[in-house]
């Protein structure tokens, strides 16, 4: 029974591969009816799903194919024209056959109520009888001809055998399957000898490898009921059913079937050696900064080097492993293509470019729908009805391009027609009436955003609504998709010339690129497929636009938003000079983030926050640096949605109200950190006059405390040699935090040589005062770096 | 060699998910005692993956106050929930006591930050008292009350600790 199961399951792989394939060969054949090898290929699928249907008991499919190929057959002997009525219904039998496989898929029968086969059997009957009527006499030239009734023949007795073996006892069987073998070895036999002869006449190597290549092709192109010669020792069983022709055709490829879960987990591992490779870096550098000039440090340059370049490119050899050509997606549309221009009247043809481009299975998975919806959308709006077209001097026929290529660590899926196009205004004015934008908004708008409109919910530009696009939901749901794969959509369009749609998406899911942004004192990653550029501003370039910050960048209008708004992080940091913003793109749309810092672009692996934080708006999951941190990685599509909601004009001044006002001395907080109680005296003897609140600590370790749980620390006189912590030390710890990067440090030291002073600055000290000084000089250095005159 | 494999990890996961088959035998339970706020709380030992010296973690947003964070457990990036937080027990510094017990639930894991430790208990499930009949709300992850001399230990249901309540 397992072993059914097993071939039940192997038949079901190899049925929907050939059915992948079919869609597009019947397109082609439709321009081309006379191609024989197209037609022998769409035959073999009817005829290799309809041997083993009938194996396996699939008594439904088995008749529905046997029909199919009954037309195939009699199209294939140039009996019967392929005329687009009868592609109608060969299609229509096509869609019936994947149906029928998709319920034995799920149901592990073809008997089911949904399905009625009956009508299509009949239409494909009177066809294949309708042309036997009128005889039509041969036109095909004598070539084609002699192979043609080869392949008759062997068909007919194919037919015959298949039939009695129905009817047969096991012992007749057996004594059939002998028979056929015994044939089959005469016929290898007779054939092999020819063969030989022929090698012998051919000296050359070439011809030699060619001619054997050469050789099985040739066999199973007319369907021999036994076509693998090259393999007589075949199960038996194998040999009586004629699913071998195809079988052998894909074992001339070298590949293995591996289960996706296997390449899942094989993905997990090396993500995990990444993200070791990332902190072996990392101690690297910091390895090297200490023992600068040792000789080690060679060594271990060359193997941190060289585990990082083997890593990556095992990733990438591993992601390669889960590629797969985008023409699996691209295949159907051909069928799609035709099926709705036949039913818009209008003439259209699909240019495909490209297909053999990769991707992630995951996203392959995830862009058909989005990208189906896309090019229906092109054939519905774009592409002008025949006439239309001839009255503006376009050719009747109108083409729709489909392409896809690399760039970069992107992938370019671009869909353009030679259509209609959009005019921006008209965009506009829509927009306007189904009050998608305001007036304003629309006065700022460039072409470019307008051409995004169509991606609002909402918008729909078709005047008449059609059952194929135009109910307003479809475009939004392609920018959702998109968004969902980090991608990015781009709209470009000349009215009366047609319009492009460019989608870019990442090649892979698991691994990806990242820029590091600091929000306050928290990093985050955000992936690098959705920043578009980083610019720096000053406060001047914000301005104001029914009361939300945006910026014009170029000529451009942005939104602004502080990230530490949308995730409600605490404003610690005061306001610089500058302000960094990160120009992100999701699928249509733009939005300037304002972020305290740019850290640096990563390589990071996406982990999942797990079940209990699941859903958490803004955030995609989080990753581990290399100093072991974990760091989490924003959402952009969702970002974006909370940016809408916090979008406001209180983006920098937030942070302003917060800083309390200091306006008398004994507002100022001074810590003073000595471990000498004497030297603590002084420094506050010193400094009292002023007027200042004073606090004291011991050593470094309880002052950085201090200075950590009371932000209040307006300034720190700071000894160097310390217990537990010295001030050099407690310095470095201090410039860590950013809200602290700009609170004075004094050095207040008996240590005086320059060396001591350099470190001093490197450490991070605003000034190094040295032991003994005047109290007077401490007074002013220390209101110099309060600026207090 | 792999099924091989397979089969321990499986033995040993049925183990792990179903710990009290074998213990029903003698009615002993073990558990993992720690205290929280005032009170001593435990869990199944068995549910218990690890227990680590608090370490770096990484604020999350939009989340009920009582998670911390994440935070990388040997490249796993877990959720920190703070149970004193939770519990409305008195907040205080972290002092060399406090520890993360990491607890699994199926395959999901996380950490809990608690006060200290006290020990490992065994004890007869048939003197586990069922939780007191209150409407509070904290108490619906109460397992039973358990008596050890004169030490009241709350077991809680760890499969309610892992549940996200994010109210």
């Amino acid at each position: 029974m397992d072993e059914m199961q097993e071939i039940m399951e192997d038949f079901l792989v190899e049925a929907f591969e050939m059915i992948e394939q079919i869609d597009q060969d019947l397109v082609e054949l439709e321009s081309n009816p006379d191609d024989l090898d197209l037609l022998n290929k769409i035959f073999r699928v009817a005829h290799t799903i309809k041997g083993s249907g009938s194996f396996l008991n699939l008594d439904v499919l088995t008749k529905l194919t046997h029909h199919m190929e009954d037309v195939l057959n009699k199209a294939r002997k140039g009996e019967l024209k392929i005329t687009a009525d009868i592609m109608d219904v060969i299609l229509e039998s096509v869609d019936m056959m994947k149906a029928l496989l998709e319920n034995i898929r799920d149901n592990g029968t073809d008997i089911t109520d949904d399905i009625d086969i009956n009508p299509v059997v009949a239409k494909l009957d009177a066809i294949s009888q309708g042309k036997n009527l009128s005889e039509v006499s041969e036109t095909n030239n004598d070539s084609s001809n002699s192979q043609k009734e080869e392949t008759v023949e062997v068909a007919d007795e194919d037919e015959l055998t298949e039939e009695d073996y129905a009817n047969m006892s096991p012992e007749e069987i057996e004594a059939e399957i002998e028979r056929l073998i015994q044939k089959r070895a005469e016929e290898d036999r007779a054939r092999r000898e020819a063969k030989k002869k022929q090698q012998a006449q051919n000296q050359e190597k070439n011809s030699n490898n060619s001619d054997e290549k050469k050789e099985p092709k040739k066999e199973s192109k007319p369907e021999t009921p036994a076509p693998v010669e090259s393999k007589p020792k075949t199960a038996p069983k194998q040999e009586a059913k004629k699913s071998v022709p195809a079988k052998k055709v894909s074992t001339v490829e070298q590949t293995i079937r591996v289960d996706v879960n296997r390449l899942d987990n094989l993905m997990n591992l090396i993500g995990e050696l990444v993200l070791s490779k990332n902190r072996l870096i990392k101690i690297y550098n910091d390895v090297e900064e200490r023992y600068e000039g040792e000789h080690f440090l060679d060594e271990l340059n060359q193997v941190v080097s060289s585990i990082s370049i083997v890593t990556t490119d095992l990733q990438i050899a591993v992601m390669k492993t889960r590629m797969l050509q985008i023409g699996k997606v691209f295949n159907k549309f051909p069928r799609v293509v035709r099926d709705l221009s036949r039913e818009l009247g209008k003439k259209v043809k699909l240019i495909i470019k490209g297909e053999e481009t990769e991707l992630d299975k995951s996203i392959i998975e995830e862009i058909g729908d989005p990208l189906m919806h896309m090019i229906r959308n092109s054939v519905d709006h774009g592409i002008e009805p025949p006439e239309e077209r001839i009255k503006l001097g376009k050719p009747e026929e109108g083409i729709i391009e489909l392409k896809a290529y690399n760039e970069g660590n992107q992938i370019v899926i671009e869909i353009a027609d030679d259509g209609k196009g959009m005019d921006p205004e008209v965009l506009k004015q829509k927009a306007l009436e189904k009050g998608i934008i305001s007036e304003k908004e629309a006065d700022m708008m460039s072409d470019k955003e307008a051409f995004m409109l169509i991606f609002k919910a909402g918008f729909s530009t078709a005047a008449k609504v059609t059952n194929v696009s135009g109910r307003g939901v479809g475009m939004d749901v392609v920018k959702t998709n998109v968004e969902k794969l980090n991608g990015i959509i781009e709209v470009d369009s000349v009215p009366g010339k047609g319009s492009v749609f460019k989608i870019k998406i990442p090649l892979t899911l698991a691994i990806i690129q990242a820029l590091l942004v600091s929000a306050q004192e928290e990093l985050f990653a955000v992936p690098l497929a959705n920043v578009i550029e980083t610019v720096r501003i000053t406060l001047e370039d914000i301005s104001t636009v029914e009361g939300k910050s945006v910026l014009k960048l170029r000529d451009e209008v942005l939104p602004l938003v502080n990230m530490s708004d949308i995730f409600k992080i605490e404003k610690i940091l005061g306001i610089n000079q500058y302000l960094y913003v990160v120009v992100l793109g999701v699928g249509a749309s733009k939005v300037g983030l304002i972020v305290d810092g740019l850290i640096g672009q990563e390589e990071i692996v996406i982990k999942s926050l797990g079940e209990y934080l699941k859903g958490i708006k803004g955030i995609a999951g989080a990753t581990i640096r290399g100093d072991g941190k974990v760091t989490l990685i924003v959402d952009v599509a969702a970002l974006m949605q909370l940016a809408k909601d916090t979008h406001s004009k209180t983006i920098v001044t937030a942070s302003v109200e917060t800083k309390k006002k200091k306006e008398k001395p004994e507002d100022y907080v001074i810590l003073v950190v000595d471990d000498s109680n004497t030297d603590r005296k002084i420094m506050k003897n010193a400094i009292k006059p002023l007027g200042f609140t004073i606090k004291e600590a011991t050593n470094g370790e309880e002052a950085l405390n201090i200075i950590k749980n009371d932000s209040n620390i307006d300034a720190a006189l700071v000894d160097i040699e310390m217990p537990k912590m010295d001030g050099y030390t407690l310095a470095q710890e201090i410039r860590k935090y950013n809200r602290f990067k700009n609170l004075p440090l004094i050095a207040v030291t008996s240590r005086t040589t320059k060396s001591d002073r350099v470190r001093g600055v490197e450490v991070g000290m605003n000034e190094y005062i040295t032991k003994p000084y005047t109290p007077e000089y401490l007074a002013n250095v220390l209101k110099r770096n309060l600026k207090l005159s | 060699m792999s099924e091989q494999l397979q089969n321990i990890v499986k033995q040993q996961q049925e183990q792990t998910q179903a710990p009290s088959r074998e213990e029903k035998d003698d009615n002993i339970i073990q558990l993992v005692g720690f205290i929280v706020g005032n009170e001593e709380f435990a869990v199944p030992i068995l549910s218990i993956q690890e227990i680590i010296k608090p370490i770096e973690w990484t604020k999350v947003p939009f989340t009920p106050d009582f998670v911390l964070g994440v935070f990388n457990l040997r490249g796993n990036v877990l959720p920190l929930i703070d149970l004193r937080k939770k519990f409305n027990a008195p907040q205080a510094e972290f002092d060399d006591d406090v520890r993360f017990i990491v607890i699994k639930v199926g395959d999901e894991l996380a950490g809990f930050v608690i006060d200290r430790l006290t020990e490992a208990l065994r004890i007869d499930s048939n003197t586990i008292l069922p939780p007191p009949d209150t409407s509070m709300e904290r108490d619906a992850i109460i397992e039973g009350i358990a008596r050890k001399d004169d030490r009241i230990i709350t077991i809680l249901k760890i499969n309610l600790l892992l549940k996200a309540d994010n109210e």
